[in-house]
């Protein structure tokens, strides 16, 4: 199990396209990914649990992965907000 | 270049159109290559110049009683020199006759002259409305035209994939089938009607049982001679590894005939109940023509939760 915790990095938070983008990237992986937010916790690769956590700039995300591509995948979600999933 | 025979266009339309040959039955081999028609009122008056002769030349009131004016010479004379042009068909309306100089030179020449009963303006809103849907593009493809709650549905995929099955399943929920496996679509206007290649009836092939009636099993009311394409629906074997849409923020389409027509992917998977999807597509198509989409909705109210979340946590930093 690979643990991560990130922060929102684009202004416009996780709105519909980012959430698209992240799930879409997550469900290219065999592992799990869960993301929690405040509590919550939702299922990376369903989009409408993703969108759920409406998460804002600035706010804290935990990642958790398991499985046998973990490490690959926490790497790649990390990237896309590091990217600010290509807005601002 | 799809071509109209004079005589098949006789035969099929002598009774809509009050039709009656004049000419000799040999004219009938000639055929029409465009489909409009023009009236040759400057024809006649000697001005061929553009001279749209391929057309299905109208002769009116008008023109016949303008033809009576001119001495018989003349007339033969201009009616000669329009005649060296291969004009296929004229037609004259109200069920008058043409000068004799002008059928003697018909029959001489080649050109067919049939006579309509109708008035000129009935024959003409008729006659336009006959060859726009004659020389309207068409294509014929693979796949299943279904109507789902009004809306017309083109279900494309692979053999196998489940188009009939589906059909079948839309059925038996109180839905109409158009045609199975071939469909012919027919550019009407800006519309894409669908219907059957031939008019052998409602049969479809399901794999395992053969074909059936659909006619006959599900009753008049289960079935449409044809319909307007609303939208696609493709039916994709599931893969992991391939983007399906998620949210709905984009909208798809693929070109035909010249028409955007509205696209949905659907990945398909053992089990999965494909006839309700297709309902779901269908009211959502109708939601949207009505101007509502859901995704931007939600996309809004997404937008809205987050930036007040976003302001609230500027102001308490404060």
């Amino acid at each position: 199990m690979t643990k991560k915790k990130i922060i929102v990095k684009n202004r416009l938070g996780l709105h519909a396209r980012p959430c698209a983008l992240l799930v879409k990237t997550a469900s290219r992986y065999r592992s799990d990914l869960i993301i929690k937010k405040d509590n919550i916790e939702v299922n990376g690769k369903s989009i409408m649990g993703v969108m759920m956590l409406a998460a804002e700039f600035g706010s804290e995300l935990q990642l958790v992965a398991n499985g046998v591509d973990e490490d690959y995948l926490i790497n790649e979600i990390e990237e896309l907000f590091e990217s600010k999933f290509g807005e601002d | 270049m799809k071509i109209l025979h004079v005589k098949d266009f006789f035969e099929s339309m002598n009774k809509d159109f009050a039709l009656s040959v004049i000419t000799d039955p040999k004219t009938l081999n000639n055929s029409i290559q465009e489909g409009y028609i023009h009236r040759p009122g400057l024809a006649l008056a000697g001005y061929l110049e553009h001279y749209t002769y391929k057309r299905i030349q109208v002769l009116g009131e008008t023109e016949i009683t303008y033809m009576q004016t001119l001495s018989p010479e003349l007339l033969y004379d201009r009616i000669r020199e329009m005649f060296e042009f291969s004009i296929p068909l004229f037609i004259v309306t109200k069920g008058l006759s043409v000068p004799q100089q002008m059928e003697y030179l018909a029959n001489e020449m080649n050109i067919a002259i049939i006579s309509s009963r109708l008035s000129t303006d009935h024959l003409i809103s008729g006659l336009t409305r006959y060859l726009r849907d004659y020389f309207a593009p068409q294509k014929s493809l693979h796949g299943t035209l279904v109507e789902v709650f009004g809306i017309g549905i083109l279900i494309t995929g692979k053999s196998g994939i489940g188009k009939s099955e589906c059909a079948l399943d839309l059925l038996e929920r109180g839905h109409r089938m158009v045609t199975d496996d071939i469909v012919r679509v027919t550019l009407t206007g800006d519309k894409l009607i669908g219907s059957s290649v031939n008019d052998i009836g409602y049969f479809m092939e399901i794999r395992g049982v053969g074909v059936i009636d659909v006619e006959r099993m599900y009753g008049i009311h289960a079935v449409r001679q044809k319909t307007v394409i609303d939208t696609q629906v493709e039916l994709l074997l599931w893969q992991d590894n391939i983007d399906y849409e998620r949210i709905g923020l984009t909208n798809n389409y693929v070109d035909m005939l010249g028409v955007n027509l509205p696209i949905v992917y659907l990945p398909v998977s053992p089990g999965k109940n494909i006839s309700v999807i297709v309902e779901v597509v269908a009211l959502n198509h109708i939601l949207k023509n009505y101007g509502y989409e859901a995704a931007e909705v939600y996309q809004r109210k997404l937008q809205d939760i987050i930036q007040k979340k976003t302001r609230e946590n500027s102001i308490s930093k404060l």
